[in-house]
């Protein structure tokens, strides 16, 4: 009778399974200790946040709330147009002070007791600093400079807001690379213009999203109109590329190499069986932008971003985890501010294919949630992921694979001390 | 001159009645309600504009929304994908609308209407949610006697969609 060894429930005792990084314990989707410390080591920890787009504030005043990790963040732009991110709370009694996702103001101010702030996050004034009518106050010594609203280290790469709670972290395209930061020069190396936002909440862990983006192996066989439509195949040319710490990956097909694999008649996977002829064709017009033959492609950075680009339709998601078990996945679709009209429409019609009613990727909104359903009642069991072997390396000719789902595993383990 | 003032007042005379607004506006709730979403596409007409889209963007008048449909062809595909290639846990809407107010349309043989409504999701665990609520702003026409609408925006109150949206609203 096999005799099952005593779970060690303490997140500081956690071990990994031996296999390493082709394996991930269901525990750690579902675990409530794990989730607080993901907090502090990944999220307020060394690593760089996606806060938001430059052009979402474009005028001295304009600020937004977003989240990193559960954190609550305020980005500002000051009258001298820098940009800010701070903690969304009163460094008073802990309430937001910021409770609009976008607005435009000479300070921000706590409405609980009027604590007020610069657009910096430095206190300016308290009320009845000095009491009223002689009586009450703050006492004598009072600093006022020495209560703000807690910082975070803010970088702009491509129009992008990076923030982090790290003082000493390197600068965004070190943590990105060279090969990740200059994929991501090429689809948001331009003024961006913001074409529509919504989110979507997903009833599963953060990181079943995270690997679900690095998934190439599951792209084609769960997403089918796809497939159908040939808009992506596996057998398309294209392959997977890992940063040097594997968190971030960019996964790409080129779609002028198409050739029918025997493996898709055969296998009778779900995908063949879809009537290619759409009947309304406008949904994939499209026009190649670039000329390096890539018309697909997803790149993740680590912890919390993607960004997409299905043939012409750009996007980029972020997620935040909600807890335990439900995040919140944002979509910003984009153009360039240089775009014709005949380019925005094509942009416009595209965006039919992802986002919470995509009809390419909607799938990814349930199917997460079916593994945080199926995996919850047994934290000791773990995934298998020996697609394309057991590497953690860049793998420029297939995208059968779960390379990239490993590296994220092995990026988590390497920041989380696991 | 004279022709073109009697013209435009003959198109005038074709523009849906209010009852057979509310007609369709009901008629619509009722057969996605029931199901039947492989009618959805024959409530518009054939170049018709549908667009699923958030209070947020529409305030900002941003044009990418969850859903656009140019066309009953798109509409069809949508309904095709629906069957044959999307995967989601099966769910069942119920729709609540409002009282329909109809006004004048930019478009002549148009009128404008608009309407709230509520959308509670039944899942198959039998999970009950209020999935949706928002506006529904149309323009109906009348093609051969039946009303149809020309150009349905939904606008969802809330940014945020839980799980995904794979029946039209």
């Amino acid at each position: 009778m096999p005799s099952i060894a005593p779970v060690d429930l303490s997140p500081q005792q956690f071990q990994w399974p031996p296999e390493g990084v082709t394996r991930a314990p269901y525990r750690l989707f579902t675990d409530h200790e794990i989730y607080q410390l993901e907090q502090q080591r990944i999220f307020r920890g060394r690593s760089w946040s996606f806060l938001g787009l430059e052009v979402e504030i474009p005028n001295p005043g304009d600020c937004k709330t977003t989240s990193v990790g559960e954190t609550p963040v305020i980005v500002t732009r000051d009258m001298e147009r820098s940009i800010h991110a701070m903690v969304n709370r009163c460094a008073h009694k802990g309430a937001l002070v910021c409770l609009k996702r976008r607005d435009n103001v000479a300070n921000l101010a706590c409405v609980y007791h009027a604590w007020n702030y610069e657009l910096d996050g430095r206190l300016k004034s308290v009320a009845f600093r000095n009491g009223v009518r002689g009586q009450g106050g703050m006492p004598t010594d009072f600093d006022i400079s020495r209560h703000r609203l807690q910082p975070l280290k803010v970088q702009i790469f491509c129009g992008m807001i990076f923030g982090t709670f790290a003082e000493d972290m390197e600068d965004v395209e070190t943590y990105l690379g060279p090969d990740m930061s200059g994929f991501i020069k090429r689809n948001l190396g331009r003024p961006l213009r913001i074409l529509g936002t919504h989110s979507q909440t997903i009833h599963n862990n953060w990181k079943l999203y995270a690997e679900n983006l690095r998934d190439s192996y599951h792209a084609t066989l769960l997403h089918t109109f796809y497939t159908t439509f040939k808009v992506n195949r596996l057998d398309m040319d294209g392959g997977i590329l890992l940063s040097k710490h594997k968190w971030h990956h960019v996964s790409f097909a080129r779609r002028a190499e198409l050739t029918e694999a025997s493996e898709y008649k055969d296998a009778n996977v779900h995908s063949a069986s879809y009537d290619s002829a759409l009947e309304g064709p406008g949904l994939l017009q499209a026009w190649e932008e670039f000329d390096d033959g890539i018309t697909h492609s997803i790149q993740t950075v680590f912890p919390n971003m993607c960004v997409q680009f299905t043939l012409n339709s750009l996007a980029i998601r972020f997620f935040a985890p909600r807890s335990v078990d439900k995040t919140e996945l944002f979509w910003i679709y984009l153009g360039y501010i240089s775009d014709t009209e005949e380019q925005s429409q094509m942009r416009i019609m595209q965006s039919n294919l992802t986002g919470a009613a995509g009809l390419v990727s909607l799938e990814d909104g349930c199917i997460n949630e079916f593994v945080q359903r199926g995996t919850r009642a047994d934290p000791q069991s773990s995934s298998f992921m020996e697609m394309g072997g057991r590497k953690v390396e860049s793998e420029k000719n297939s995208r059968a694979t779960e390379t990239a789902v490993r590296g994220f595993w092995q990026g988590y383990r390497d920041i989380m001390g696991y | 001159m004279a022709a073109k003032t009697r013209k435009i007042a003959s198109i005038r005379v074709e523009a849906p009645t209010s009852d057979m607004v509310a007609e369709l506006i009901a008629d619509y709730a009722h057969t996605l309600d029931d199901g039947r979403i492989d009618l959805w596409p024959n409530f518009f007409t054939e170049t018709a504009l549908y667009h699923v889209t958030t209070r947020e963007n529409h305030d900002q008048q941003l044009p990418i929304g969850i859903i656009r449909c140019a066309g009953r062809g798109m509409m069809a595909d949508r309904v095709k994908a629906f069957h044959t290639a999307n995967i989601f846990e099966p769910h069942s809407y119920n729709h609540l609308v409002g009282p329909v107010r109809i006004g004048a349309s930019r478009s002549p043989g148009a009128v404008a209407a608009r309407c709230n409504f509520q959308i509670v999701r039944t899942m198959e665990d039998g999970r009950m949610d209020l999935f949706a609520t928002g506006r529904h702003f149309d323009e109906i026409v009348l093609e051969d006697g039946v009303a149809r609408f020309s150009e349905r925006v939904v606008v969802l109150d809330s940014r945020n969609v839980d799980i995904l949206m794979v029946v039209p609203l």
